[in-house]
């Protein structure tokens, strides 16, 4: 997915990791134009890639199997990996007694998803 | 006793006798030896009467009284010269008030010193006198038969009067103890009755035949019977207790005790209660049975308890339900409201056909949810078996799994009769709760074998296992230890296996794995259940 249009400077890095394909799908789709998307299918795959490359912003599920989003998340933060982190999962933080530490996670965006509020939170936090 | 005889003895014949003799010889004449020891009589006796009981007790001082008797009649007769009257009669008196009294051993002394004064008074009187005269001769020897008839004869009284005695102490001891005793059995009878009153279960006894003995007022209540209108009358002619007879009968007719069994009975407002009863047989003196008693309890409130329990348990269900749709609906909904977006802002036309292809996946997979939702609610429904080869439905599923690795061993052909989708979902659920709980180095093994009628497949991972306290929730809907788990998955897998009429085993080892056997039968059973 990663993609550089000729001439112009190099693009902010993505990763957006959740485990239903047609969600990263959606978000590589909508924010693409934009910036470069890397996509992670599971906890553990993002933990490696985040560990590996570098990357403006992680966009990450929380309930995916094997290595969850939260686990994901906490594991990031000990290698002291200091990417801004955006939750975006179908939980809602207080009805499912979701616990997230806020100073790890930069927003918490619930599914669905207005495509263009989100890109906005995402300009907000990162910039293009 | 002794001083009633003694007292009443020497008044009424001593003192009579004095009295007379004297009389008799002088007339009324004042002043008068005779009257003087009358008077004298008189008095002792009196005092004698005051004296207490225990004085008389020793045979000595009876003895030393009747000595007095004796030496006093005689010194009346001696100073009233009445030697010719019939004074002798006095000395048979007193020895027959000294043996009424004092028995033949008191007596036979007194004989003796009346005897040697009565042959001195005689000698007094005729110093001439003869010892072979009929005075002497004949009266000495009377006056000791008549110590030995009258002390034989008082001996046989007292012996009589003192069985007499010891009879009607007897009795009398007796009716206090039966007093006692029936007293007793008042308060034993209180007793019982007040714990069969205090026992908060109904308790219903009856004999043999079905007559009503006992019914305590927990059982009045329940059964909302009166003791009167019951007690002595046969449990077979109350309405609405037809289903209690039936196990009293049991219990009196097997000799068995019924425990914890239910029954029905209507009261009188035909309302229907559920009976919690324990019948004990009765038996009788000679160990036959005789009857037996029923102790029961009300179940209404319980029942109502458990139906509320039950409504409850079904909205919490209902709650997690709703969440755990709300959460899977909402992934699916996320990409259709998404391509949706995508469409109407940058329509690319080449995109067009991927987006909608997009929805139309969304779409599907909330169909799929609402499947399950429905497979997991649903209580009958009609199912299409078809053959299934189980290796080939495993490959086609792991084909999705990257992070692990899998091998398949065992039977190459493993088929069975049932409904594909189904299947497919329990798989898919197992494969995905081992693969779930495996870390990097994960390795699943998946093993077929059968025997004559059903196919078995394990499932053997190598993940963290499952801690024992949650075994045994394993199949509980929505119970779950994942973060992300939805708890449905195994609940859903248990009831399709059993609509197979299959079986599955889970065992695990925290920290070495666990391990499904999943029996799956070869052909179909009939089905009872397919409407």
């Amino acid at each position: 997915m990663m993609s550089e249009k000729k001439g112009e400077k190099k693009k902010k890095r993505i990763l957006v990791c959740d485990d239903e394909e047609s969600i990263r799908l959606l978000l590589s789709e909508a924010l693409e134009e934009w910036y470069d998307i890397d996509l992670a299918a599971d906890g553990r795959e993002a933990l490696k890639k985040a560990t590996n490359e570098s990357f403006d912003l992680i966009i990450i599920d929380i309930k995916m199997p094997g290595v969850h989003g939260l686990e994901a998340i906490e594991r990031i933060r000990q290698r002291d990996i200091k990417t801004p982190i955006i939750i975006c999962s179908a939980y809602r933080l207080m009805q499912d007694d979701i616990v997230v530490k806020t100073s790890d996670v930069d927003a918490f965006i619930t599914k669905p998803i207005d495509i263009k509020e989100f890109k906005e939170k995402i300009f907000e936090l990162i910039g293009v | 006793m002794n001083k009633k005889i003694l007292i009443t003895l020497r008044f009424v014949l001593i003192l009579v006798t004095v009295l007379v003799i004297t009389y008799s010889k002088k007339g009324l004449s004042f002043p008068e030896p005779g009257y003087t020891i009358a008077l004298f009589y008189f008095v002792t006796n009196l005092i004698l009467y005051f004296l207490p009981e225990k004085f008389f007790s020793k045979p000595i001082i009876t003895f030393l009284i009747f000595l007095f008797d004796i030496i006093t009649i005689s010194l009346v007769v001696y100073m009233v010269q009445g030697f010719e009257t019939d004074f002798y009669i006095v000395y048979f008196l007193v020895i027959f008030a000294a043996s009424v009294s004092q028995g033949i051993i008191g007596s036979i002394p007194i004989a003796a010193v009346a005897s040697i004064i009565y042959a001195w008074l005689m000698y007094r009187s005729n110093p001439e006198i003869s010892f072979f005269s009929s005075q002497i001769l004949l009266r000495i020897p009377l006056l000791f038969t008549m110590t030995l008839i009258c002390s034989y004869w008082s001996a046989a009284t007292r012996h009589e009067l003192k069985k007499k005695e010891d009879l009607e102490r007897f009795s009398h001891k007796l009716e206090r103890e039966i007093g006692v005793i029936a007293a007793a059995e008042i308060e034993l009878r209180r007793y019982h009755e007040k714990i069969l009153n205090s026992v908060p279960s109904g308790v219903i006894a009856t004999r043999k035949d079905g007559i009503i003995t006992t019914l305590n007022p927990e059982a009045e209540r329940v059964l909302c019977l009166g003791k009167d209108e019951v007690i002595g009358h046969n449990i077979k002619d109350i309405p609405g207790l037809d289903a209690f007879w039936k196990k009293m009968e049991q219990a009196i007719n097997s000799g068995i005790t019924v425990k914890r069994d239910e029954v029905l009975v209507k009261n009188k407002e035909n309302k229907t209660t559920p009976i919690g009863i324990s019948i004990s047989p009765i038996t009788d003196i000679k160990d036959k049975f005789s009857g037996c008693v029923a102790i029961f309890k009300d179940l209404s409130e319980i029942r109502r308890l458990e139906e509320k329990l039950k409504q409850a348990e079904k909205l919490s269900y209902l709650g997690k339900m709703a969440s755990w749709v709300a959460h899977e609906i909402r992934n699916p909904l996320t990409a259709i409201d998404g391509f949706a977006q995508l469409l109407n802002n940058k329509a690319k036309q080449e995109k067009i056909g991927l987006y909608s292809s997009e929805i139309r996946k969304g779409t599907e997979r909330i169909n799929y949810i609402i499947d399950d939702i429905l497979c997991f609610a649903r209580t009958k429904r009609k199912v299409t078996h078809v053959e299934i080869n189980l290796r080939e439905l495993i490959q086609s599923i792991i084909k999705g799994i990257v992070h692990i690795k899998i091998t398949i061993s065992g039977d190459k052909s493993s088929i069975i009769k049932g409904e594909i989708e189904s299947i497919r979902r329990v798989f898919v659920n197992l494969i995905n709760n081992s693969a779930e709980a495996m870390g990097e180095d994960g390795r699943l093994k998946i093993n077929f074998s059968s025997n004559k009628k059903m196919i078995l497949t394990e499932i053997i991972d190598n993940g963290k296992g499952i801690p024992k306290e949650n075994l045994k929730n394993l199949v509980t809907a929505f119970f779950t230890t994942k973060q992300r788990g939805t708890g449905l998955g195994l609940s859903i897998v248990q009831k399709i296996i059993d609509e197979h009429n299959g079986k599955i085993e889970i065992e695990s080892e925290e920290g070495v794995g666990t391990t499904c056997r999943v029996y799956l039968p070869k052909e179909r059973e009939e089905e009872k259940n397919d409407e």
